[in-house]
Order: C-alpha cells, then structure tokens, then sequence
C-alpha cells in the first residue's frame, strides 16, 4: 500500500459529548479534499456512527479506553480508522442486518451505505478493533 | 453544537416537540425524556418537527422509533415533520419511510391526525 499523502490523527475519550468533536474534526478534514457536500456529510455520520458504535460496546465494561480516529487522506480517496481498545468484539457492529429497529444495527447500516468500503478488524495482540472506512472522492 | 427541545400542544391531546440542533448519542437521551413524559401525561399524539435539526444519527432514529412503539401501544401516534433533503435520506436509507408517517409542515400533521 502507497503512503497517504497526509494523516491526521485524533484521539478522543469514550464518552458521549466527545463523539461531536471527532464529528468537527472529520468536517474539517473531508471539506479539504474534493468531495461533494453529501459526501462530506455521509463520511461525518459515518465516522459519528462508528464512535457511537465503541460507546454502545463500553457500556458495563470497567474501563472506558480512548478512541483512536486515523484520517489518511489520499488524492483520490479518504480512509478513516477508528479504533477502540474495549474488551467486547466490533465485528458485530458491521454484521448486523437491517433486520429489527435497534439503534446499533442502524448504526451499522449506515455506515456500510454512506461509506464505498468498510471492514472490521480485530488485533488480539494489541487488543484493538478498527472499523476502516474508505470513501472515494469522484472521478 | 447542542439540542433545543421545545413542546406545545396546538390541540388537545396532540404534542408538537420541535428540534433544534444535532440530535446524537450525547443530546438524545433528552428527547426521548421528554417523549416519556409526553405519553406520562397522557399525550399520545405526538408530532416530532425535525425541520431544524442538523444532524441526526442511528442514536436519535433509535429514541423515535420507541417514542413510535411506545405511543401506539397507548392507541397513539408519533409522526414526524421533515422537510430537509439530508434528513429525510437517513429515514430513506435505514428503510424508516416505511414506518413512520412524514409530513412536509406542521399544518399537513395537524391536518392528518384529525
């Protein structure tokens, strides 16, 4: 894989008021390159949702570690890395069909239409879960 | 950015809770409160204007969708009002135009629910 032109990097804490500042900071980041108005705010949701998405999953956990967000900006598309340290798995998230109306699968939902690709991976020797998300800027 | 809850009830019986602001994990506890204590109180009819919200996430869908269960389990309502292109999407792409009635104004609700 090819060096993104440029990485931004955001780290923030698991808690639900915090959700809006990485929401800020990938406006900020996605305005920059040459998407279209519904495209930047696709990949905001997006990224709002895959946060919210750790919060749901710190839920009853003792520890409430930080959420890692990884923005590589390339000319022709953005990938954004948002990764958690929470004991329970992530993979769920973007497993669920549309199925029932329950607020996590929706977030999943979204997030696997608003963005072109999304994968789910866990690092059991780091202890991590990343939902990558990649959005293409239009040719 | 924050929410503003604001409610009046243009009819007996019937609620009007208009939103403004984002609608997300940390602001949307606060309108499902004020749902609950809508339907506490006996109204069951409840409109939901969301013509000034400027974000709304799987969070804020997740607290209508109860506000929706719970009213019509008491032989009520919940709609809503939505007249931005960008809101309207994520009721369209979550497949929720299907279950709840939208309205362009508060005038069209108001005229259904008679």
């Amino acid at each position: 894989m090819s060096q993104p032109e440029a990485i931004v990097e955001l780290s923030i804490p698991s808690r639900p008021e915090y959700v809006g500042v990485a929401r800020l900071a990938i406006l900020g980041v996605a305005s920059r390159m040459r998407f279209s108005y519904d495209e930047v705010e696709d990949i905001r949701l997006a990224v709002g949702e895959a946060c919210t998405s750790v919060l749901d999953r710190v839920e009853g956990q003792a520890e409430s570690p930080p959420i890692e967000i990884r923005c590589l900006i390339d000319p022709g598309k953005l990938t954004v890395e948002v990764t958690d340290r929470v004991a329970a798995d992530a993979r769920a998230v973007l497993e669920a069909s549309a199925g029932g109306p329950d607020d996590v699968q929706l977030g999943g939902v979204l997030i696997r239409i608003l963005m072109d690709e999304v994968t789910a991976d866990e690092n059991a020797d780091a202890g991590t879960h990343t939902i990558r998300m990649v959005k293409y800027v239009a040719r | 950015m924050n929410l503003r809850v604001e409610t009046t009830t243009p009819r007996e019986n019937v609620a009007v809770v208009s939103l403004t602001g984002e609608v997300d994990v940390y602001t949307s506890p606060r309108l499902k409160q004020e749902i609950v204590d809508l339907l506490n109180q006996g109204l069951t009819r409840i409109v939901v204007d969301t013509t000034k919200v400027e974000y709304l996430d799987s969070t804020g869908l997740g607290v209508l969708i109860g506000g929706l269960k719970r009213a019509r389990e008491r032989d009520g309502d919940l709609r809503l009002i939505c007249d931005s292109p960008r809101i309207l999407r994520i009721f369209e792409i979550t497949g929720l135009t299907k279950i709840f009635d939208i309205h362009r104004s508060e005038a069209e609700t108001l005229e259904a629910l008679k």
